[in-house]
């Protein structure tokens, strides 16, 4: 049934568009082989399904209300068709118009991109996830609603979709069915891209509407203007949690290290993910490690934004991407740092390093990289000595798209891991070819309803299918195995999605960044730095 | 004015027509306003374009020459035009009758240029014939042959070809629309109708490369019945051609070279920043609360408000 949706079913008012059922999803290999073992994605309640727009998939990611009245749904009709005018123009959009207007105007609808989809395939081909049906579904808005022979020709041409709020709430989550991979694009022969399309959508209802994920506007990119990090944490807290890291280095290595902050005139200015101080401190305190022994002349921002590189903008605001570049730019500015270093955050990466770089013009255009080619250098050049036997455990990697695809920094990594682990396997596709961990785009941060289910039984289903391929003939749970994840965001969607599925206890996989694997091979220590403990 | 003079007119102004408005679009995409980067890799230009690898993967990459090939990039999009390279690789069953359907239209396009050099030779004394000794004259008349049956022998079988994949496909069915199928049948009577004259009526094309003598000579002209019906599809093919998604071939070019590929970084005092700075200070309309409408792009990204105090 679910398989026969139509683009125009898009507003169809009768029933749930698709229904995600366990024995449907693509198989996963041993010990997750059997369809009973597939935990089902959690119903919603009564309640939850009377209040909010759930009828795409019977998930929500955005949380959007029912409307209480008509004139709450054509207010809501009227004010997309203005953000879509607007997104069309070159006055509101220049930062994607020509992108834009090429991926919709140009698609041959051959489908060569679906197969390339980890959601697509993952979820047994639902047809709602294909890459160009959410594209199709703006296409033929845009052809019989703002073109003016559009309706006359709508039959012909096949825009004859109808526009009510059901079909506009519907694209809303669809939007947010999209990791913006960019797999589908570059598989495109034409050079279309589904990934761009998700996020102009994503980008109408932010800028135009009001309408995101909470956890990306109001706990994201506001709160980290507002308060200086998208997490919560304060300059006082960030105080506090360098002092807790610089006591658990010396508790773990005997180093006592004094982590510097606000350092006027360091070569570098390295920004972490905040979510690496909350969750893996292990990450910072690493970086922290190599450095100092390495001899970098380098510092962290206790300034407001400045202690977060997160830019959760990429993903579905313009406006708020820029803000937030500009204030990490000024901060590097005003500390007078000869470069920016983006620790282990895949979109800070794409953010900071490519995107930015029409944003930041001028006084602004502070040296951006990346701590790879750095890391790379310090470990390949023997700066710092190291051990390899240390590591001699099965490691594989997964390639963050924002690093990789997006960005092409695909070789440092594999450099580093092949100098330091013995047991260094890949998995497969890997490099630009990689699937994302289905936590990209701001999913992983996503805790909506029963989103974080889907995240990890379809969003994430490809990726824990490549880690148990690749450690297939060491799967048993005594065998420790690592899954070297250089992302802050990829590292929350592995361990929810090895907790959704047990995986450390089934299989002892665990995941990590790339600095502890570094860390843990250095000579200089007494006991390992990776605790194998699964938190 | 008879039937022949309004072929002619037909001629003239399709092409006037087509080539305009590719000419007004190709400009319109150019003109658009200088957009963020959104680059994918790999990048043929790159030196790590085997494996997807960027300048990025260099410490302190704005200090070291870059290692540059534009040309890479030129000779992977000939390619793809030349034998639709990518589809080959990533839709083999669709490329089979893909590739046929777009030979026929670059064969057709190349059988073009040759009337237009036949009809040019014939204006200058030279005929066109199988049985003339002169190796230019004789090049055009089997060149002119060869590319105008085999286009549309080709297009033909292509059309046919996407008829079917569309119909029998269930994914491809399920998003092509009726005027799918009216394009791929009316440029199948297009192919069938240069076809059938040449076949019945033309067989040298004597008849068609006295047409386009007396089209650049701006003289009346005379064709039977067969051949005045292809110039009329034809014709109408050209003029139809701009309201379909056939520019694609040319839009192709921007999605790759001015969006794909394009990973140049910013430098001060360039070109783009220049247009930037012009872009910046575009007055911005969008009502969500967070955004000031009615302000400077420039003034609603710098004006958020950073407290000066820290918590």
């Amino acid at each position: 049934m679910d398989k026969k949706i139509r683009v125009t079913d898009i507003g169809r008012c009768d029933e749930q568009l698709a229904r995600l059922l366990p024995n449907e999803l693509m198989s996963l290999p041993y010990p997750y082989s059997q369809p009973d073992k597939e935990p089902p994605v959690k119903t919603l309640s009564e309640e939850q399904l009377r209040t909010y727009e759930t009828s795409l998939d019977g998930v929500s990611a955005i949380g959007l209300t029912q409307p209480k009245s008509k004139h709450e749904e054509e207010a809501f009709i009227k004010s997309f068709l203005e953000g879509l005018k607007k997104l069309l123009s070159k006055e509101n959009n220049w930062t994607f118009l020509q992108p834009l207007l090429l991926s919709l105007e140009y698609c041959a609808k051959c489908q060569t991109c679906s197969e390339s989809c980890p959601v697509f395939v993952s979820s047994g081909r639902q047809e709602i996830y294909r890459p160009i049906f959410r594209s199709e579904v703006l296409r033929k808005i845009v052809a019989k609603y703002l073109k003016k022979e559009g309706r006359l020709f709508a039959k012909f041409t096949g825009s004859d979709i109808e526009l009510n709020w059901k079909a506009i709430a519907r694209l809303a989550e669809l939007a947010y069915r999209c990791s913006l991979c960019r797999r589908c694009a570059q598989t495109c022969p034409i050079g279309i891209d589904n990934a761009l399309l998700s996020r102009e959508i994503r980008k109408l209802f932010s800028q135009e509407m009001g309408i995101a994920p909470k956890e990306l506007h109001e706990k994201g990119t506001v709160q980290h203007l507002a308060i200086g990090s998208s997490t919560g944490i304060t300059p006082k807290a960030l105080n506090n949690l360098i002092r807790f890291m610089e006591d658990e280095i010396e508790e773990k290595t005997g180093k006592k290290i004094s982590i510097p902050v606000d350092k006027e005139g360091a070569d570098i200015l390295l920004l972490h993910n905040a979510g690496e101080f909350m969750s893996w401190p292990e990450n910072a305190e690493a970086f922290a490690i190599i450095f100092d022994a390495a001899g970098i002349n380098w510092t962290l921002s206790s300034e407001l934004v400045g202690y977060d590189a997160v830019n959760y903008g990429v993903w579905y605001d313009d406006v708020q991407f820029a803000r937030i570049v500009v204030r990490h730019a000024q901060i590097a500015k005003q500390l007078k740092v000869k470069k920016i270093s983006v620790g282990e955050c895949g979109h800070a990466h794409k953010a900071m390093g490519v995107i930015a770089d029409r944003i930041l013009i001028g006084e602004l255009n502070i040296p951006r990289e990346s701590a790879l080619p750095l890391l790379e250098d310090i470990v390949c050049n023997e700066k710092i000595r190291l051990d390899p036997q240390r590591n001699n455990f099965p490691v594989t990697l997964h390639d963050p798209c924002n690093m990789v695809r997006l960005m092409g920094i695909v070789e440092p990594q594999r450099r580093i891991l092949r100098k330091i682990c013995p047991r260094f396997k890949e998995m497969e596709p890997h490099g630009v070819n990689n699937y994302c961990c289905g936590g990209g785009s701001g999913f992983a941060i996503v805790q909506s309803m029963n989103f974080p289910e889907w995240r990890a039984s379809v969003a994430g289903r490809m990726k824990l299918k490549q880690v148990l391929d690749v450690f297939q003939n060491n799967i048993n749970p005594e065998t420790k195995k690592y899954v070297c994840a250089p992302c802050s965001n990829c590292k929350g969607q592995m361990r929810d999605l090895f907790s959704y599925y047990n995986v450390w206890e089934n299989c002892g996989i665990l995941y990590g960044g790339l600095v502890e694997l570094i860390v843990n091979a250095m000579t200089d220590l007494k006991e390992p730095f990776i605790s194998w403990e699964w938190h | 004015m008879g039937n022949i003079s309004i072929l002619q007119i037909i001629t003239y102004v399709s092409y006037a027509f087509i080539i305009g408005i590719y000419a007004w679009r190709t400009y319109k995409y150019a003109r658009m306003p200088v957009h963020l980067r959104w680059e994918l890799h790999p990048i043929p230009s790159e030196k790590g374009h085997t494996y997807g690898g960027s300048y990025y993967e260099e410490e302190e990459w704005w200090t070291k020459p870059q290692y540059r090939s534009p040309l890479q990039n030129t000779i992977f999009m000939v390619k793809d035009y030349l034998y639709f390279m990518q589809y080959y690789q990533q839709n083999k069953r669709y490329w089979f009758v893909l590739y046929p359907f777009h030979l026929g239209f670059y064969l057709i396009f190349i059988s073009h240029v040759l009337f237009f050099l036949g009809g040019l030779a014939l204006l200058l004394g030279l005929p066109i014939s199988s049985a003339s000794s002169n190796l230019i004259a004789l090049s055009l008349y089997y060149l002119t042959l060869i590319t105008s049956v085999g286009g549309c022998v080709l297009g033909s079988l292509g059309c046919i070809g996407l008829l079917i994949k569309r119909a029998v496909d269930k994914d491809l069915r399920s998003y092509s629309a009726p005027v799918s199928y009216f394009n791929h049948l009316f440029f199948l009577l297009v192919f069938l109708s240069g076809l059938y004259s040449w076949y019945f009526f033309d067989p040298t094309f004597a008849a068609f490369r006295e047409f386009w003598k007396d089209l650049v000579s701006i003289s009346p002209s005379n064709v039977d019945t067969a051949t005045a019906l292809h110039i009329i599809l034809f014709s109408l093919f050209l003029i139809y051609m701009p309201f379909t998604r056939a520019m694609h071939y040319i839009a192709k070019y921007f999605t790759f070279f001015s969006v794909r590929w394009d990973d140049t970084a910013s430098l001060a005092g360039s070109a783009i920043e220049k247009k930037l700075q012009k872009s910046f200070g575009q007055t911005v309309s969008w009502s969500a609360p967070h955004i000031q409408r009615g302000k400077k792009w420039s003034d609603i990204v710098s004006e958020v408000q950073h407290p000066k105090q820290k918590a």
